[in-house]
């Protein structure tokens, strides 16, 4: 925080918490129930599919809306009465909504003079830092339309850090942008987020994005936190298959779930026998489905497999290659592979054994 | 949808160039071209050419006509009244146009739907049955002077028709719905966060209307005002019966000596003089609009 003096120096970053919020639109529930406490200094991803209420939530913190049910707290203070600019919330939208008939510098200031208490000097000051900050100090005289897209994202990112908000609320942001454009933002977000220490929400539908910026995720499905846990977690040990499939790529076999030995192995339906050695999030002797990601599937001989295959294609994607094949039960599967030390890809109509890499994380769902 | 229709349009396409007539685009503009010529700039020349002349036989052309209206305080004094009142106008309508179309804005999508109706109701009636209307209502035995006596606040009927302020009235219910319309299309494309983007920064309401959205609505209103003005200038009918005549305006001076004086040249002139002043301050707003960058944005 040395480094970089702002506004937010003045501010320590809030807590936020949810305290079983629920919002309904006429009889549709947006969101349900929602119980979250964000660390001071956190950031938060919202992931989930569109309609989620993951939107709907990140409004009601910013007080955009007010929740039908339950309370919002910010830095200890119940703010559910309290309009947007008493909550020391401030909200970057996905569109930026910046002011098209100003500057980007009257864009930034606009914030303080809505404020009052500062003299012009002291909110130049404020500007100027501000475009430091962002790295906008040669377009202060642009207006908006005549910035790329990264650029008025950063001036948006601007006017919002110069209220000096406790809390940064950020929508999509990056939806706008295109895909190397996009890489290069969520490092300068994070490396901002990181320097001013402020607890962020970030809503997102980008799975990718939420795991690589978020200290934890809460995946939402139809109004409800599926799960909730740090990126490896999410990732790793899924909670539900809604997650699994939401969250990267799975594989799912079906078969079921047997004791074995101390263990347990799952007995798959396209063949073959898969040691788990603790099954979860189901643990119960049953019906079941497995999921293995694709990045955790091997190719050995047909004869050492857990499973036999057909490569049916084979997508090179620079550092990866994808391929997708046919079980022999039934069924498609994908599996992706490093592309380190030149491996070339398996043609089409190549036979296949596949095996799971050892310790490789494995998550059984009932069926 | 049956095949026939699809199989006959088949068939006209490759038929069209073996008609030996390449279609281009700038074809396209014929038809209202050759209108607009016949019935605009046709009459419009005409108008012109008739108004450089001083004498009713169109023998001797000079700028005769002009010299005579612009050396007359009289003449002076009508065409000034004629632009005063179409500033009047225009100020009173966008004083209620604009609140008007700022609450359609903001309504649900069902009041929206009645608003509209409300708004767009008076464009259906004729100027003439609406002028007719404000007779019925501002005069001596109509519902504003009868309401008044009888609650007790007159004791005497008031002479409300026949006033300059009763022609500003009813020109600014008349043209209504042109500032409305214009505005009302402004409003619904200026992004809903920006105002939401306002009031997370800490504007309040007021802020954020006379900053955002006001600056964001100027093209609506200069169009809106433009339009009203244009044509409350020109309003012959309700400029006449609701003044009836008490104050001459420009368009009744045309009719005047066009019709009763039957000087031609005179009244040509006076209509060229009437129009090259409202374009003369079409334009000029709008340079002085476009100047003023940040407030008109695009």
């Amino acid at each position: 925080m040395q480094s970089a003096p702002t506004a937010t120096d003045a501010r320590s970053p809030s807590e936020v918490v949810l305290d079983r919020v629920t919002h309904r639109y006429g009889s549709f529930t947006a969101v349900q129930d929602i119980r979250l406490a964000i660390a001071p200094g956190e950031f938060l991803a919202l992931l989930g599919p569109s309609g989620c209420g993951k939107t709907t939530l990140l409004r009601i913190i910013a007080g955009l809306m007010r929740q039908t049910d339950g309370h919002v707290t910010i830095g200890g203070e119940v703010v559910d009465a309290l309009p947007p600019n008493e909550r020391g919330a401030g909200i970057v939208f996905q569109s930026y909504a910046l002011f098209p008939h100003m500057t980007v510098a009257a864009n930034i200031e606009y914030g303080l003079r809505a404020r009052g208490g500062m003299a012009k000097a002291a909110r130049m000051a404020m500007v100027e830092r501000m475009l430091d900050l962002v790295r906008m100090r040669d377009h202060a005289a642009r207006l908006p339309r005549q910035l790329s897209g990264g650029q008025q994202q950063r001036v948006a990112l601007a006017r919002t850090l110069a209220v000096s908000p406790t809390v940064l609320l950020l929508d999509e942001p990056f939806g706008a942008l295109d895909k190397n454009l996009r890489l290069g933002m969520q490092i300068e977000v994070k490396r901002l987020q990181r320097e001013l220490g402020i607890t962020t929400v970030m809503v997102t539908h980008d799975q990718e994005e939420a795991l690589s910026m978020a200290d934890r995720i809460a995946v939402m499905s139809e109004g409800r936190i599926e799960q909730l846990g740090t990126p490896e977690e999410i990732y790793d040990r899924p909670r539900s298959l809604f997650v699994a499939n939401f969250v990267g790529t799975a594989n799912l076999f079906r078969g079921r779930l047997e004791r074995e030995g101390e263990g347990f192995a799952v007995q798959l339906d396209a063949g073959g026998r898969l040691p788990v050695a603790s099954p979860g999030p189901c643990s119960r002797v049953g019906p079941v489905s497995v999921s293995v990601r694709p990045e955790h599937l091997m190719f050995v001989p047909p004869a050492q497999g857990l499973l036999v295959a057909t490569v049916e294609l084979a997508l090179p994607l620079g550092p990866t290659v994808v391929h997708e094949l046919a079980l022999d039960g039934g069924g498609k599967v994908k599996v992706t592979l490093a592309r380190t030390g030149g491996h070339a890809c398996l043609a089409a109509g190549m036979r296949t054994g596949l095996a799971v890499a050892p310790c490789a994380p494995v998550s059984v769902f009932q069926a | 949808m049956t095949a026939v229709p699809s199989d006959a349009t088949a068939a006209a396409v490759p038929g069209a160039p073996a008609a030996g007539l390449p279609l281009r685009e700038w074809m396209l503009v014929l038809p209202l071209a050759v209108f607009f010529t016949a019935f605009v700039l046709g009459p419009l020349a005409l108008l012109g050419y008739v108004s450089l002349h001083t004498d009713v036989s169109l023998e001797t052309a000079n700028l005769g006509q002009y010299v005579k209206f612009l050396g007359d305080g009289f003449n002076r004094g009508v065409l000034w009244a004629t632009l005063w009142l179409g500033l009047k106008v225009t100020l009173l309508t966008l004083l209620i146009g604009y609140p008007l179309a700022y609450l359609y804005s903001v309504s649900t999508p069902r009041w929206q739907k009645v608003l509209i109706l409300l708004i767009v109701l008076p464009l259906l009636t004729s100027a003439v049955v609406r002028t007719f209307a404000w007779l019925v209502i501002l005069g001596r035995q109509g519902i504003v002077n009868e309401a008044l006596v009888a609650i007790g606040l007159l004791e005497v009927p008031a002479k409300l028709l026949y006033t300059p302020t009763a022609v500003v009235v009813a020109l600014a219910q008349i043209e209504l719905p042109l500032m409305v319309l214009p505005i009302i299309t402004v409003l619904a494309g200026i992004d809903p966060n920006l105002r939401q983007a306002s009031l997370s920064l800490g504007a309040g309401s007021w802020r954020t209307f006379l900053q955002v959205t006001l600056p964001l609505s100027a093209p609506g209103i200069l169009a809106g005002c433009l339009l009203v003005y244009a044509s409350s200038v020109s309003a012959f009918v309700t400029q006449t019966l609701v003044g009836g005549g008490q104050q001459m305006f420009m368009p009744f001076y045309i009719y005047q000596q066009a019709i009763q004086a039957n000087n031609y040249p005179f009244s040509a002139a006076i209509a060229m003089i009437l129009l090259a002043s409202v374009l003369g301050i079409v334009v000029a707003t709008n340079l002085l609009a476009r100047r003023m960058r940040g407030v008109v944005n695009g």
